[in-house]
């Protein structure tokens, strides 16, 4: 075999794009193939099968057994609800109409919102409003309205992405969730209805990284989400995340974020200020 | 591909396709059953346990929420997960950016070329298969080929990391692709 032929140099890019050699710009091009071309996608699963008994060259070891645990509070499975819950439930962030109001008008009003319903005599005790650790940010659209509001909740570690007045996506689309560090690649949120609200569970890899120095960006993805592990469709949304820290008072403070123009992503990483 | 001889092929699948249903239990024996496997590949590519256990975590809520993608047609449940954990891996060290690696690595040095003591055990007809045809590459394409899956490197990356030209190493690693391609057929 002296030459690599046209059918073979295909076929590479299939092994090449499961092997994870690929940049990022052919990566996605072969994503893109994956999500669109039968042959692709049976092409990319043989690799995947072939390759994937090289992982048995590591040797197996026994997890520690607080994994699962933390998996499955982080899913809310059964078994994690069964045990004492560590803090009394609070569903203000069901309240759809709300998170709507929030959403569609100025995110700076959140604040407002919280001290009023952390104030409610239903609140929990007060050494638990002060343990309550919360972000916030209004992903903004291209046309400049508010899409969604997303509520980072560090204690519970989830995000709560409501629904403000976004634009239609195609039925055989998912719109998916990125966290952006600051000079970073985006990491996967999670994919979300764009039209109802969704509860995602927070990652201590994604809790490491939010701050006011990231932002939050929507994509538009193949159904389920991008195959890549990274954005591969077009974005249509991004938004600056505020911290809600505790003010002088005790109470938690939201901070106004304007929406910056450009909805690029390798702009988004390499943005520093917040509004 | 099976698995340690608890787990068969058709019983993780079956697990998997129960997760896909909702069904909790089904869930946690796939856990039982696989995690020590995907535990081992987390910690052969982060080195660092504590991030071997976040990327581990990663992986499982990732699978619980993607269960429904699983295709029993055109996968087993152990490529599923041994795929979904692996990127969920390369997503880590790619944040961390080369500065994770150590610059002076060579690819001698790196990744043993002998598989690991634990792996003789593994009876596994495909992984049988594919020990028998990487045995047929050249070394160099071999080491390549296995120090790619576990760090996760792009070619850039890997030339940069065992100061290969990167012509040589891309020459390498799909001239070893090609080969395992014809080896182990369809």
């Amino acid at each position: 075999m002296n030459t690599i032929d046209d059918n073979d140099r295909n076929h590479l890019r299939y092994a090449e794009y499961v092997l994870g050699v690929l940049d990022a710009d052919a990566r996605a091009a072969v994503a893109h193939e994956v999500a669109t071309l039968d042959e692709a996608a049976v092409a990319v699963a043989r690799w995947q099968r072939h390759l994937a008994s090289l992982a048995y060259e590591a040797p197996a070891q026994e997890p520690p057994a607080e994994i699962w645990q933390r998996i499955s509070q982080s899913l809310r499975l059964e078994q994690a609800r069964s045990r004492p819950p560590v803090l009394s439930t609070t569903r203000w962030w069901d309240n759809l109409r709300l998170w709507q109001w929030i959403g569609a008008g100025a995110i700076g009003v959140a604040a407002a919102c919280l001290v009023v319903v952390l104030q409610r005599p239903t609140t929990p005790p007060q050494e638990q409003v002060h343990g309550i650790s919360l972000m916030v940010s209004s992903i903004h659209q291209e046309n400049g309205v508010a899409g969604w509001t997303a509520t980072m909740d560090l204690q519970r570690k989830q995000i709560v992405v409501v629904p403000a007045t976004p634009s239609p996506v195609a039925a055989n689309r998912s719109t998916e969730l990125w966290l952006i560090p600051q000079g970073g690649k985006p990491i996967a949120v999670g994919v979300f209805q764009f039209d109802a609200t969704t509860t995602l569970p927070l990652s201590p890899a994604l809790l490491s990284q939010l701050g006011p120095t990231a932002v939050l960006a929507v994509s538009v993805e193949p159904s389920g989400g991008s195959p890549t592990g990274q954005p591969t469709g077009p974005v249509i949304g991004k938004g600056n995340i505020a911290g809600a820290p505790e003010g002088k008072d005790g109470q938690p403070v939201a901070h106004a974020v304007e929406p910056t123009g450009n909805l690029d992503m390798g702009a988004l990483a390499g943005k520093r200020d917040i509004g | 591909m099976s698995v340690s001889s608890d787990a068969t092929p058709d019983l993780l699948n079956r697990l998997l396709q129960q997760t896909a249903a909702g069904d909790e239990k089904a869930f946690a024996q796939l856990y039982e059953r696989s995690s020590s496997r995907l535990f081992g590949l987390c910690v052969r590519m982060l080195v660092d346990r504590r991030e071997a256990e976040e990327v581990l975590q990663e992986a499982y809520v990732t699978a619980w929420q993607r269960a429904s993608s699983f295709d029993p047609q055109r996968s087993s449940a152990m490529t599923w997960l041994v795929t979904l954990t692996r990127n969920k891996a390369i997503d880590r060290l790619r944040q961390h950016g080369t500065a994770h690696f150590d610059g002076d690595a060579a690819l001698d040095g790196i990744i043993d070329d002998t598989p690991g003591p634990s792996s003789q055990a593994e009876q596994s007809e495909q992984y049988a298969r594919l020990q028998r045809c990487l045995e047929e590459l050249e070394p160099q394409q071999r080491r390549s080929v296995r120090e790619a899956f576990f760090t996760g490197c792009t070619y850039h990356e890997l030339a940069e990391r065992t100061k290969v030209p990167l012509g040589t190493l891309k020459s390498w690693i799909r001239r070893g692709l090609l080969q395992l391609r014809a080896c182990l057929g369809s």
